[in-house]
């Protein structure tokens, strides 16, 4: 579904990714790895479309369509998802009305008609179950005042309701305990199916204890240097990133 | 000094007592505002020279749509002319100003001793010369009208039209009403809507006053609001600027007794080619007294804005509590706003802070809505709307804040050029 081919990306004068290469088929799950600063971030927000960078090579193909012509909201429409590091306060807008605008802003998109207040509540209790969410959390102002574990168990619980083809999760688990990543692994499990894919973008293993990965790639100085299995993860583990690093440099 | 053409015109202007002459010839020396004029440095009147004036406008009959809620009478002033549409009230009067003197032959020095602000204004100056005897509501010792009353003031003319409107309230002791003002306008040509209120508010009395100002394109509307608040009142003010070629707010209270409360909240959400400027004057003259100011902006289009918020604390007005605030967002490149809290404070035992921001909408959060699939515009549109909600909400009738919401978010949408879904 996803193929990216030598994808370079600069914000200002300096390039961040420098040719990266990754194809990700229906049905897989890609861990991307590796020291702070190789440009994991980068990638996540690429694929997106956050405006701050900009494509100097390279190409995205996502089912078949130029990605990188797409707007950001035209990219969630086409079924992409990016669970944020840090998710952003929205003053005043409650996760519900977010998320009532989002669908209908979806299904437009798609040719299909708004869905009304029944189906949407029915739909929303429903995935409220996945992540453990509460209604209160859902009708305060979105990620204001939320703790940590509650803006990521929000991101997870507004990927259930978008039900996104890719989803790319930018460092969910950082800054969560592992009550909290339980739950939110337990819910990126739920959702998987053999018509999706997940991109779990993380600096430790710890994640893939819960979500095991198809594919383990490691991304250092803008480009994914060595690729493996989840032993490739537990290698890391154990040993840190310095023994490919040291090969490489 | 007036443009010659528009003197030559005005003069022609017969019957006018002497003290209407004498404030004439005020206006005539200072002529309309000028940039260069402190008081007016962003909002110029000087476009107002460029029309042939029609200054003694025709009252024209016309029909305006009843308000769905309940309310407790309807004041039309129609080009000036204000009349009750049916009966009042128990406990409440409209009539001339020089009826209400005679009746009240004490005011008469209290009034004039009144001591409004008013800078170098030649509009008040104006408006004093050609609004002769104009309409008071009185409002009787503790009456208290739950509903409110609505006041639809209009302008309108077949030609470039100058209106002068002038308005007195007066209420007594422990009286309460809400005074709901819908500023509307009905003209292809220019008009020039130079309105004065002035509000005297006795001891125990509560104020809830709105005004709801939509007017068209052609219009420049110039709306000088002065309460005079005495011991213990309260008065809850709400300015909603929401159409107007040009729209100005000259808004003063002056704290004349202890214990008063007086509540500014204001919203203006100007688009294309529009100017939207509050001049608001918070004169605390006795002790232990409290004003709140609550302002809020959205700049659309190539939009103008101005605020000017002047606090007095006078050397009597000790234990004073005065607040302000001012947020502003630029939705648009092209917008621009310029804001000047001015504090004086001469008592040494008060409490002031004001606050003025101005800024865009955050680039963050309005990627992390796209990234939601909410399109560029609906994304700024529920951000500004959040932002505003919290004017609005002071409104405590339920009706007409559903009334004025559905016009404000109709305002933001059109402007930003899109339809919710």
């Amino acid at each position: 579904m996803l193929s990216v081919k030598n994808l370079h990306a600069r914000i200002g004068e300096k390039e961040i990714l420098k040719g990266i290469n990754l194809e990700v088929h229906a049905g897989e799950v890609h861990a991307i790895m590796g020291p702070n600063g190789s440009g994991k971030s980068t990638l996540a927000s690429v694929l997106a479309g956050r405006s701050d960078y900009e494509v100097s090579e390279g190409s995205v193909e996502f089912f078949g369509k130029d990605l990188l012509d797409l707007s950001p909201e035209a990219r969630a429409a086409e079924g992409l998802f990016l669970a944020f590091q840090y998710p952003v306060e929205i003053p005043g807008v409650s996760t519900t009305n977010f998320m009532k605008s989002a669908i209908n802003e979806i299904r437009a998109y798609r040719g299909q008609d708004a869905m009304d207040a029944v189906q949407f509540l029915k739909m929303f209790k429903e995935k409220m179950a996945y992540v453990n969410i509460d209604q209160t959390l859902l009708s305060r102002a979105l990620n204001e005042g939320f703790s940590g574990g509650e803006k990521k168990r929000n991101e997870i619980f507004q990927m259930a309701v978008l039900e996104p083809k890719l989803a790319i999760l930018d460092e969910t688990d950082s800054g969560l305990d592992i009550d909290a990543l339980r739950i939110v692994a337990e819910g990126v499990n739920k959702l998987k199916t053999p018509q999706n894919a997940t991109i779990l973008v993380t600096h430790y293993q710890r994640l893939l204890d819960y979500i095991i990965p198809d594919f383990v790639h490691v991304l250092y100085k803008g480009k994914i240097v060595k690729s493996g299995n989840k032993d490739l993860a537990l290698e890391l583990e154990e040993r840190g990133y310095d023994w490919i690093i040291s090969a490489l440099d | 000094m007036l443009e010659k053409t528009l003197v030559d015109s005005i003069k022609t202007i017969d019957s006018l007592t002497q003290a209407q002459q004498l404030a004439l010839g005020k206006f005539i020396d200072k002529g309309f505002p000028t940039s260069k004029w402190e008081e007016w440095k962003y909002a110029s009147l000087k476009h107002l020279n460029e029309h042939n004036w029609q200054w003694s406008p025709e009252t024209l009959p016309v029909d305006l749509p009843n308000p769905v809620w309940k309310h407790s009478a309807i004041i039309q002033t129609l080009n000036g002319n204000t009349h009750s549409e049916g009966a009042l009230p128990l406990g409440i009067a409209l009539l001339p100003m020089s009826e209400f003197m005679a009746q009240n032959p004490a005011f008469d020095s209290v009034w004039k001793a009144r001591n409004p602000i008013l800078d170098q204004n030649s509009l008040y100056d104006l408006n004093d010369a050609l609004a002769s005897d104009y309409a008071v509501l009185w409002v009787k010792n503790g009456v208290k009208i739950a509903e409110p009353l609505l006041h639809q003031y209009l302008v309108s003319g077949q030609l470039d039209t100058a209106v002068q409107s002038k308005l007195f309230i007066y209420l007594e002791e422990d009286s309460e009403i809400t005074w709901f003002e819908q500023q509307r306008s009905e003209s292809s040509h220019a008009i020039l809507s130079n309105y004065v209120q002035e509000i005297w508010v006795s001891k125990n009395a509560h104020l809830t006053l709105i005004k709801d100002q939509d007017l068209q394109q052609s219009i420049t509307h110039v709306d000088h609001t002065f309460i005079f608040q005495q011991e213990s009142s309260l008065v809850d003010a709400f300015t909603f600027s929401i159409n107007a070629a040009y729209l100005r707010n000259n808004l003063h209270f002056y704290i004349d007794g202890p214990q008063v409360v007086s509540n500014l909240n204001g919203l203006y959400i100007p688009g294309e080619d529009q100017l939207m400027d509050t001049h608001s004057v918070v004169d605390h003259r006795m002790p232990h007294s409290e004003s709140n100011e609550l302002y809020k902006g959205v700049l659309m289009g190539n939009a103008t804005g101005v605020f000017n918020g002047k606090i007095f604390v006078r050397p009597d007005a000790q234990k004073t509590n005065a607040f302000q605030s001012c947020k502003n967002v630029l939705a648009s490149d092209r917008a621009t706003m310029n804001t000047k809290p001015q504090l004086e404070i001469w008592a040494d035992d008060v409490k002031c802070s004001h606050g003025t921001t101005t800024g865009q909408l955050s680039d963050e959060a309005l990627f992390y809505m796209r990234s939601r699939g909410i399109s560029k515009a609906t994304a700024q549109t529920l951000l500004l709307l959040a932002f505003v909600q919290q004017v609005i909400d002071k409104l405590e009738h339920e009706d007409i804040r559903a009334e004025l919401s559905d016009k404000i978010v109709n305002k933001i949408q059109a402007s930003l050029g899109l339809t919710l879904l």
